[in-house]
């Protein structure tokens, strides 16, 4: 009931206040014009007076009328087509904007994937690479230390030396090649049995009946390089506890030759 | 006329009024359904609509632009404005809140006021008591005369109404410029208004009273 009446003072004070007319002539705050609009909405003889008010301000303005030069519709119509074609250039150009951008997407990420394959590619080649270095280094190292002992044992000097086995160890053979020039000593064991882990071969050279300790023969070597001993009259084979021995165990002696 | 108006409303009774003002809204039904359907059309960008409407509402805007303006040049490019305004922003016409000539009026006097407030510095404005029409340069229109219902009227209602409707003033600028306090003002032109209305209704009367005589 207060709202009504508080409405109705507002309609009031709408009339008496002329601020239809004002409304009309769009001299009021945008928020004086919305209650104004508001109370047309909800009255009817107010909206019918707004309705007349708009009427004959229509027929004032017609009965004044003054009509402009051709000229000036002519540039609103080249106007209006302008902006129609400012529209359009816009998106036009948005258009083919999205499509380079698609584009450019779509190429970068090709790119990428090349990219990310090449450097994979790449990866794996350096990997390759390192192992090719490391087995050329080994294979060189091979074929030097192959290579040396090839001179050593085809040198015209070079005597080679079969120990076959006694009774001890029937089966068992090794070669020993002795260079009295360049004093080496190199000796193959392969033909020795396998021995025990805590056992190992070791060679003596005997000088004056004295043995003199040439070095351990570990059976899994294709070529042992021994001590050259000096005035040596025969080479031993002994069997010794792991880590050699500083004499020679005579009971295991297994081969010997004299040189 | 004035008198006439004068004698017709004190001896007239209320349902005449009611009868007066439902015919005359009446006749105005076919004029609104038209404009609906021609700015419907503008809503879908029909370039022909627009014109159409240009035909129709663009003498009498320019009446109210010329008038504030007071320099042809300015109110031809005011007028151009006013109709690109319209083009781009018909979709937020209300046509429940009001006609749409109320709507591009406002439109129009916003452009010649913010024409003339820019172009003060710009463009000597012409005392531009005589507006030539380039097309027809015999005829000339004077634009500080008012026709119609308005000329009919008292000189200081005729004021109070061009000052504020055709001159772009506000009613507290317009109450200055008349030398008169601003209530005084204030129903110079609400009783203009009203005497208007009486005109206008008569107008109506003389339709009916023609439309019955041939019936």
């Amino acid at each position: 009931m207060d709202n009504e009446s508080d409405w109705m003072m507002d309609k009031e004070h709408i009339v008496k206040e002329g601020l239809l007319e004002k409304f009309l002539l769009n001299e009021l705050s945008s928020e004086e014009a919305k209650r104004v609009e508001l109370a047309i909405s909800k009255d009817i003889e107010l909206k019918n007076q707004f309705l007349a008010m708009e009427a004959d301000f229509e027929r004032m303005a017609f009965e004044n009328a003054i009509p402009p030069p051709p000229h000036v519709k002519q540039k609103l119509q080249n106007a209006v087509e302008r902006k129609g074609k400012l529209i359009d250039l816009p998106k036009l150009s948005l258009g083919i904007a999205a499509g380079l951008a698609l584009l450019f997407a779509l190429s970068t990420f090709w790119m990428f994937s090349k990219w990310r394959t090449a450097q994979r590619t790449l990866d794996t080649l350096q990997n390759q690479t390192v192992v090719m270095q490391e087995r050329l280094n080994l294979l060189e190292e091979n074929y030097e230390l192959t290579n040396n002992r090839l001179q050593i044992i085809n040198s015209p000097n070079t005597i080679p030396f079969v120990l076959t086995g006694n009774t001890k160890a029937v089966n068992s053979r090794a070669v020993a090649y002795v260079n009295h020039n360049n004093k080496l000593v190199v000796v193959n064991p392969r033909g020795l049995p396998t021995l025990p882990q805590n056992k190992t071969y070791q060679m003596w050279s005997d000088v004056d009946g004295e043995m003199i300790n040439m070095g351990l023969l570990p059976t899994d070597k294709d070529l042992v390089t021994l001590k050259y001993i000096e005035h040596a009259e025969s080479l031993n084979i002994t069997i010794e506890p792991a880590g050699g021995n500083d004499h020679p165990t005579v009971e295991q002696l297994i081969s010997y030759v004299t040189l | 006329m004035r008198a006439f108006a004068r004698n017709y409303t004190s001896n007239s009774i209320l349902d005449e009024h009611e009868l007066l003002f439902i015919i005359s809204l009446t006749l105005m039904l076919p004029h609104q359904k038209e404009d609906s359907d021609i700015i419907q059309r503008i809503i879908h960008k029909e370039k022909d609509a627009l014109y159409l409407l240009y035909d129709k509402y663009s003498a009498a805007l320019f009446g109210v632009i010329v008038r504030i303006c007071q320099n042809q040049e300015l109110a031809e490019d005011v007028l151009q404005e006013t109709f690109l305004r319209i083009w781009e922003k018909i979709s937020s016409y209300d046509p429940e809140k009001g006609k749409f000539y109320t709507w591009a009026y406002r439109i129009a006097k916003n452009k010649a006021l913010n024409a003339i407030r820019n172009s003060d510095t710009l463009i000597q404005r012409e005392d531009l008591s005589v507006i030539k029409d380039k097309s027809h340069s015999k005829d000339s229109i004077d634009i500080s005369t008012l026709n119609g219902a308005l000329s009919k009227l008292e000189p200081h209602h005729q004021e109070a109404i061009s000052l504020v409707y055709f001159r772009g003033y506000t009613h507290r600028e317009a109450n200055e410029e008349m030398g008169v306090p601003l209530g005084t003002f204030k129903s110079y032109v609400q009783q203009a208004l009203k005497l208007l209305r009486e005109s206008y209704k008569i107008g109506v009367v003389l339709v009916l009273w023609i439309m019955k005589a041939i019936g």
